[in-house]
Parts: C-alpha cells; structure tokens; sequence
C-alpha cells in the first residue's frame, strides 16, 4: 500500500492504467457479483495481484458513465459493516459489451504481441 | 441520445437534489471505508482520515467529473451560476437596485408603449374578414377634395356594378336625443345599412342583429344598442329587448345588446358609437334619389374573397370612369372623381400611427440608454472584480465558463427588472383610460401573451447587450496584469476607462437624439398654443344641443324654417338673460372642432374654377356669434337679425377663402352658391357682405381649407347646434342654467357638453399634448440616465485613482487643475456624444415630421438647445467627483496605498 506517495503519484513499479481500461476491469470487477465503489477498487487490485494503481476517485465518475451507458446498474444495500452503501450490478447489455470488449482487447493484444515479437528476418 | 440514457438523464433533472446527497453519501463511505482499513494497518483515525483523502483525490472535481459523465454538469453549473449570482445581487443592495429601477423602467416604459402598438396597430380587427374590410373612399381629386361622401344611387351602383364588393354598407354617425328618461339624453347614434352587422360577421349578445327583414324605405323600426348603453341607461335589464325608446321623437323598438367590446370600425363624433339603426336612406326622411347628394358620409365594403387590393383597385378606377361618362352632368370632368378601396384598418388608425411609431422609436432609445447605463455600472464592478476573475483564469477556468457565469448574472438582473418593468405597466396601462386623446381602438389594449412575450424578448436582448461586454472585457482580463494592477489597489485597466468613456459618449448621442425629438415636438404643441385662433377663446362657454328629427316629416317640430328661427331667437334671449352672461349666440359647430359641414359651392363669376368640383366648409350662425368670439371683421358688415328667409340670402368669408375665389377683387357683393340639403340642383345664390379675418375652424394646426359663414336663419333644416355665450360664470355654474332656459322651450332637447371655450381647444390639442408631454418624459429620463452615467464613472474614475491624484497634489499641481481635469473629461465625452448625436438626429428628425406642424424637422433652435443643456448637466454631474477631486488630502491618499 505504499506504492503511493503523499502527493498521490504512482511510484515503483505499479503499472499505468491504460486509457480506456479502466471501464472493462470495472465491468470484470461486478461481473463477479455486486460491489460498491470501494469493493471495486480492492476486488481490482486483488485480481491484479497488487500490481495495477488507480486513481482511487477517478473510479467513481467511471462508474456513473457506465451506469448512464446502461451497462451497470445500482442500488442501495448494507456494507459488511452494517453501512448504507451503493452497489453496483452488472446489467445483460452490461455483459455483452464487457464480452465485446474482452474480444478486442485479446485480439488487440495478440496482434501488438506478434508485432513485438517480429524479428528482421520474418519481414 | 438512447432511450437509457435519456431516462438517466432525466433522472437527473427531475431529482438532481436527491441524487446530489447520494453522491456525498456514496464518496463518503468510499472515504470511510478505506479510513477504517488504514486505521487496521495501524494509522491513528486521524493520520487515516487524511490518508484517505489525500489518496482519493479532489473530491469536488471527481464530483464535477460525475455530474458531466451523466451529462448533468452543463444544468449545475447553470444552478450553481444562478446561486453565486443571485447571491452577488443581493449582498450588493444598492448596485442591484439602481440597475434593476434602470432597466425596469426601460422594460416598463416598452411594455406599455408596445401593448398599445399592439392593439392598435398590430392586431387585426376583431371581425370575421378583417383583411377584406375597406373603407370605401370618393374623391374629387380634381380640386383634392378627398373623401366627400356618396350620394344613394352611386351606393347602389358599388353594389351591383363595381364588381368588386360582396356587401357594402353606408355609415352615417349622427346625434339622436333619447328622451323618457329622467333627462333627455343625447346618444351617439349610427345608420347602416341592414347588412352592417353580417358583413362584420358580428352577431348580437342578446337578441339580435339587423338582418334582411329589417329593410325599409326609410328607417326600420329596429335599433340595437351597446352594452355600455344597456349598462348605464338599463341597468342590464335582461327584458331590454322589444322596449320601445323615444329617439328625437320617434318610436323605436331594442331588438338587440351588442357584446361588451364591439366598437364601430370607423370615425365616430365625440365618444363611441351608442346606438345603431338601420334605414333604406331611399323614402322619408332623407332627400331624394339624387346622384349628385351625396350626401352618405361614409360607406364599408366587403371585398370579394380571392381579390388582392391592386385588382380590387384598378376595377375600381374603370368603375369610376364608367360612371363619369354616363353621367357626365354629375361629374363635372375636371372634378375627377375617384373611388379607392382603403384596409379599414389602415382609415381607422391611419392618424395615429405616426405618433405611436414615435414614442415606440422613443422607448426604444430609453431602453438603449438604460442598457449602456447597466453595462457601465457592470463593467464598474468588473473591474473590481478584476482580481477574483484573474484568480480564476489562473486556476484553470475557461474563458467560455466565465463568460457563462458573467453572463448568467446579467441574465438574472436583466429577467428581474423584466418582471419589476412589466409590473409598472400594467399599472401604467391602468392609466391608459384616463387618456384623453381618441386613440381608436385603446379600449383593446391589455397586457397579453404578445406583450408578454415582447417584454421577455427585450430584458433578455437587454441582459444579452449589457451583460456581453463586461463579460468580454472582465474574463480578457490579463492575468498578470490584472494581479499586478490589482495588488496595486487601481483594479482597473486603461482598457476598461477607455470602454467606459465609449459608453458614455454613447448614452450622450442617444441622450441628444430622444431630447430632439422631445424637443421637436414640445415646440410644436407650445407653438400651437401660441397660434392666434382667429379669436378670444377665454371667458367663452359653449353647450351643444340636438334638435331631434323624426322620420315622419309631419311629426318634424322644427321642419318648417319659422318655427325653427323663433327657436333660436328665443334659446339665444333665454340664455342671454342668465345673470352674468354678457352676450349669447348660436352657432352650427365650434371653432377648433372640425365638425363643420362640407358643402359643394360655385363662384357665380368663374364658372370654370366651379366645374371642378369647389368645396368649402360651411358653418351657419346667429348675428351675436362674431361677437362672442371676438372676431374682427376686416370688409363689410356681420350678419343682421334682418338676413331671414324670403330676404336677399347672404354669406360672409374669411380672408384666406375671399383671397382665394376673388384673388385681385373686391369680394363684398360678389355671388357663391352653396349646396346645401336639396338646394345643391337648384343653384341659389348668395351674396357676399362681409369679410372676417381667419378663424382656426378645423382645429390650430389646421388650415387652408376655404370657409364661408351663413345667417342660421337662412340654412334649412339644422339640427346640431351650440350655443356660445361670452360670460364670467364658469362653465359648471352655467351647465344647469343653460339647460333650464333651453328646456323651457322644449323640455325634450338634449343639453350636453357643457364647457369653455379653453377646454375645447385643448380637446382638440389632447393628441398632441399627450405624445408631446410622453417623449418628452422620455427625454428627461434619457438626461437623467446620461447624467447618472457621467457622475458614475467620474466618481469611480476618482476614487480609483486618488492615489495617483495624491502623488499630483504632493508634487505641487493645484487642487483647481485636479478639477479641471476631471471636469473636462466629463464634459469631453458628452462632446463626443453631441458630435455623434446631432447628425443622428438630423437623419432622425424627418421621421417625425408627420407631428410637426410650424416647425422645420431640422429646426436651429432645438438643434442648438439641445447640445446646451446636456453639456450644462453634464458640467453639474462632474462637478461633485471634480469637487471630491479637488480635495484629495494628499496625505491620507498616499498612506491608503
């Protein structure tokens, strides 16, 4: 948890959230069952075996535009600790474009993978 | 926008209050939370609080980033501006309220003045084909006599031949005394033809209207009322309907109540239209089918549907030349006589469409100058609010979302005096009834959706114009300058003092342009007031009479000539004997009132001049009436108790008419003939035995039309009549004796219009008085404006710079040289405004020309007047900063700073 310093920047070696990212590890985080805001960012950094930093409120206007989109939706419940808390829910159009956007990024990452791997002779 | 994301955004709108708290709650537990396992990893609450804070980030933006994730931050930021700018104009009282009593009166002052241009003449008429009503209009325009009546068969004739008209009607308004009520009342009276009411597409609201059963030869025994009418002389009376009523003698039956707005589209006499009858105008009483009386004052035609007015216009003019060759002895050819189709909306406010297009041209100027007044106070407080602006632009805020806020807060002002503005017109349109002048068609002014919407319309053109330049200005503002400038205390940039100074000088221009209008027209109405009306209208009293006719000639008292002039000899000795009258006549209308007759005449010895068609202006009278009125005789001799009927017929002119017929001759005995009733076929001359000196008949700022006098003795058939007496008693004091003495002879005859000879006068310059006195309170109020612009920035422009004035005077300048330098600024941009104002002004001017009367639009003395009393106010405005100046304790200035 130190990998913040007191001005919040990222140091060490956690990895820079690429943009646009962001919004598919949200839909994987509450494709896994509901979550509030704060249980998205740890359940994100668990699966990321504490590799991966976010901006901890940057999370949240994410998870309005994906709420306004349609593809999560909310409702109040009770926190572990007995406290009124927002829970977020994946919704059907939810999963379909977290399904769509799983696809582009494996295609998108095999291809930029294959590109890294080209050595002179294959061209 | 998707069906999703339109009910989130919905959401939004509707319960943004709710969804705000959610927002905090839902931040706050993320905040908590996390506190709550830092404080398990060991940090005290406290460290763990901050930790957690400092780890989410900027809350605030986050927040802002959500509202705009949703598409909500636009609205926010709208509430939030409209937050922080009310909030401004109510910690800054004093500013809010001089800016908001500004603008609220330039929103009230075009409020009121639209909704009369409104109804007067905007809105159609309130009949059923208001676009194909005309006012049908003859003319000799040989001679330009234009509108001289009809006589029957050429109504017939626009009837059946003109093919232009579906339905014509006749309108001839008249006085009619009802009596069998506690007084005998005079009644303004109105007769149409039959299909009057059908063609207006007016029906009645109880009862009914005219309709094909109700013609007649001569009159038809039904008549129908107005509802004021019902109101005051039947107390509503449900059963009204088949009441017989005398009228001047004659029994009639109320068949119908009009509905409480209807007015006849057309000219009336003195009020409104009281009373409608409908008659053939073919059998007793009128005269006899006759083309050449043309006697039928008016006609209103229903124009076919589908013809445009050039067609409707040009049969017309084939129409007219076809009946001049067929019956060419009728229409002399060098009389030219002409019909035209005119919209009756145009004939009926024709006259006074100059004059509201002139106040609505001034309010618009009012409502200019209060705006660059506004902008000026705005741009005033800008600058003191250089620093917070400058600020901002540091942090980050765009200039567009400054811009927004500044203008938001003008919004607000500007919606707010919208309100106050339209609140002071409706109380000053409460006044609107009061008015006295016959504007046609007042009693239809109200503040409606149109008005509504015009007002809105101006605050927020208003808001836009003044709010848009500081707003400019401010968020231009140069970052580093304005903190530099602004740790130095002046906050304000040459820049901003040099827009200022344009304003001013901008607010003087228009200053000078509305105070040449006033000014134009004051000296117009004070120049009528000055005009010599031709006699002595002070200690006059004048009260008007009816004598009644009935339709049955026999049933007629006054019918036959001597019982007629035993009448007036003895109504004259009557009144005369009224302790404090000193002499008494009568008269057949006033001076100064237009209501005389316009008859046909020949000049026995140019028979060429008469073939086209003379008119003149007749006005018959008693022999005392030159008296009365203090008029000077200049030829000859008044008329005598002796000029009856049977005795040589007589006739006096005015100079200008004796000028004119007999330009290089002596006019005393010289022949006229004059067409009165049905003298106009048997040519019967008169001659000529005085000659009086021009008396302002037709009203002061009218003149050139050609007047004769005869003896009343002599004249057949007169009903209207007043009575003039020359009297110290005032004109209430004599009202009941005058009907008294009158009503011993027939106690049937209405008496009415009591008053002075003054009063009329006035009456007949109310119009005038009333647009003159508008625009110029208009004018004062644009000096004032101008001149609270100057104070205001002289006294800003001191106060900001007394540092600068302290280091002067410690460097020796004198406190006078101080002064002066604020004095000359002052004055200089009004110069500046002058300069641009005058030719604005003479490119203005002729626009009104149309109320000029005595007065060139480019007039010197307005010209030069104008300039002089706005620099002299402008000297007075500066002078309390220059004064204020001028005693700048160097001292104190220096250690401000």
């Amino acid at each position: 948890m130190s990998l913040l310093d007191t001005q919040g920047e990222i140091v060490g070696k956690a990895i820079d959230l690429l943009q646009g990212t962001l919004d598919m590890l949200i839909l994987k985080a509450v494709s896994l069952g509901p979550l509030h805001g704060y249980g998205v960012l740890l359940r994100i950094q668990q699966i990321s075996g504490e590799q991966l930093e976010i901006q901890q409120g940057s999370l949240y206007p994410a998870l309005y535009r994906l709420e306004h989109q349609g593809w999560i939706t909310s409702e109040w419940g009770e926190s572990d600790n007995k406290r009124k808390a927002k829970f977020y829910r994946l919704t059907a159009a939810g999963r379909r474009q977290l399904h769509a956007e799983t696809e582009k990024w494996n295609r998108m990452a095999s291809l930029i993978a294959s590109m890294l791997r080209t050595t002179p002779e294959e061209i | 926008m998707n069906l999703t994301r339109l009910r989130s955004w919905l959401k939004w709108m509707v319960k943004g209050q709710q969804l705000e708290s959610e927002m905090e709650t839902e931040l706050r537990f993320h905040i908590e939370s996390r506190a709550a396992d830092l404080v398990r990893k060991g940090l005290s609450q406290q460290d763990a609080i901050r930790q957690a804070r400092i780890e989410f980030g900027g809350i605030e933006s986050y927040k802002d980033a959500m509202r705009a994730s949703v598409g909500v931050r636009w609205w926010g930021e709208l509430g939030s501006d409209l937050h922080h700018g009310w909030r401004l104009l109510c910690k800054n009282p004093a500013f809010t309220a001089v800016a908001v009593l500004t603008l609220a009166l330039g929103v009230g002052a075009n409020t009121a003045i639209f909704s009369i241009v409104n109804a007067v003449l905007l809105r159609s008429l309130p009949f059923a084909h208001p676009d194909r009503l005309v006012k049908i209009v003859a003319s000799n325009r040989g001679v330009g006599a234009r509108d001289i009546g009809f006589s029957v068969p050429e109504l017939d004739d626009l009837r059946s031949r003109a093919g232009v008209f579906d339905q014509v009607t006749a309108t001839i308004s008249g006085d009619v005394s009802l009596t069998g009520g506690e007084h005998p009342q005079r009644l303004e009276m109105l007769v149409v033809s039959p299909n009057y009411f059908s063609m207006l597409g007016t029906s009645a609201h109880i009862g009914r209207v005219f309709g094909p059963g109700d013609e007649e030869q001569g009159f038809a025994d039904a008549v129908v009322i107005s509802d004021s009418l019902w109101a005051s002389e039947f107390g509503r009376d449900p059963g009204i309907l088949g009441r017989r009523v005398q009228l001047d003698n004659d029994p009639n039956t109320i068949v119908g109540v009009l509905p409480p707005g209807f007015r006849h589209p057309g000219s009336t006499i003195a009020t409104d239209v009281e009373i409608w009858a409908t008659a053939g105008l073919k059998g007793d009483p009128f005269p006899e089918y006759n083309r050449s009386l043309r006697w039928v004052p008016g006609a209103i035609g229903l124009l076919k549907p589908g013809i445009s007015r050039e067609q409707a216009q040009s049969r017309l003019n084939a129409f007219a030349a076809q009946l001049r060759a067929e019956f060419a002895n009728d229409y002399p050819a060098k009389s030219d006589w002409s019909i035209e189709a005119e919209p009756l909306q145009d004939s009926l406010v024709g006259n006074v469409r100059p004059m509201l297009l002139v106040l609505m041209g001034a309010v618009v100027l009012i409502i200019l100058l209060a705006s660059v007044n506004v902008a000026n106070l705005l741009l005033a407080r800008a600058s003191g609010r250089q620093r917070e602006m400058a600020v901002r632009l540091a942090l980050g805020a765009s200039r567009a979302r400054m811009i927004r806020q500044l203008l938001t807060e003008s919004l607000i002002l500007s919606l707010v005096s919208g309100m106050v503005g339209v609140l002071t017109a409706l109380v000053a349109l409460h006044f609107v009834q009061f008015l006295p002048t016959r504007i046609p068609r007042l009693a239809e002014v109200q503040v409606d959706w149109t008005v509504l919407g015009f007002a809105l319309l101006v605050s927020l053109l208003a808001g836009l114009g003044f709010g848009l330049v500081p707003a400019l200005q401010s968020s231009k503002a140069d970052i580093a300058v304005a903190i530099r400038e602004g740790a130095r205390g002046s906050g304000t940039s040459g820049k901003t003092n040099r827009l200022r100074g344009l304003l001013i000088a901008s607010e003087s221009a228009l200053a000078v342009v509305l105070m040449v209008g006033a000014g134009l027209l004051l000296r117009t109405f004070w120049g009528l007031l000055q005009e010599n009306p031709g006699f002595n209208p002070s200690r006059i009293v004048a009260a008007s009479l009816w004598l009644p006719v009935p339709d049955n000639p026999e049933m007629d008292r006054y019918a036959k000539p001597e019982i007629l002039n035993t009448f007036v000899r003895e109504a004259v000795r009557r009144v005369r004997a009224i302790p404090g009258v000193d002499l008494a006549s009568m008269t057949t209308d006033l001076p100064v009132t237009h209501l005389s007759r316009r008859v046909p005449i020949n000049i026995e010895e140019r028979p060429d001049e008469s073939r086209k068609g003379l008119f003149s202006e007749a006005t018959g009278v008693t022999p005392e009436y030159f008296k009365v009125l203090q008029a000077s005789l200049v030829r000859g001799r008044l008329f005598a108790e002796d000029d009856q009927p049977g005795k040589q017929l007589v006739v006096m002119v005015d100079e200008s008419t004796a000028r004119t017929f007999w330009p290089d001759r002596d006019p005393i005995g010289r022949r006229l003939s004059i067409g009165i009733g049905r003298a106009v076929t048997n040519l019967l001359w008169c001659s000529v035995v005085g000659v009086i000196k021009d008396i302002k008949n037709d009203g002061l700022d009218q003149s050139g039309s050609p007047h004769v006098y005869l003896p009343i003795y002599q004249i057949p058939r007169v009903r209207v009549l007043s009575v003039a007496v020359r009297t110290s008693l005032s004109a209430t004091s004599l009202e009941p004796q005058i009907r008294r003495e009158i009503q011993a002879i027939d106690p049937n005859l209405p008496v009415f219009n009591v008053r002075t000879m003054n009063e009329v006068i006035d009456g007949s310059l109310a119009s005038r008085r009333f647009s003159a006195e508008l625009v110029g309170g208009f004018a004062v109020v644009a000096l004032l404006l101008a001149s609270v612009g100057i104070y205001g920035l002289l006294a800003y422009m001191v106060s900001q710079r007394s540092h600068e004035i302290g280091v002067r005077m410690a460097l020796g300048a004198m406190p006078s040289t101080i002064g002066k330098i604020i004095v000359s600024r002052g004055v200089g941009l009004t110069g500046i405004g002058v300069v641009i104002g005058l030719p604005l002004s003479g490119i203005m001017a002729p626009m009104i020309s149309a109320l000029l009367y005595g007065v060139r639009p480019l007039d010197p003395g307005v010209f030069l007047t104008v300039p002089l009393i706005l620099l002299v106010v402008a000297l007075l405005a500066s002078y309390i900063p220059a004064r204020r100046a001028a005693r700048v304790n160097p001292i104190v200035a220096l250690r401000e700073s």
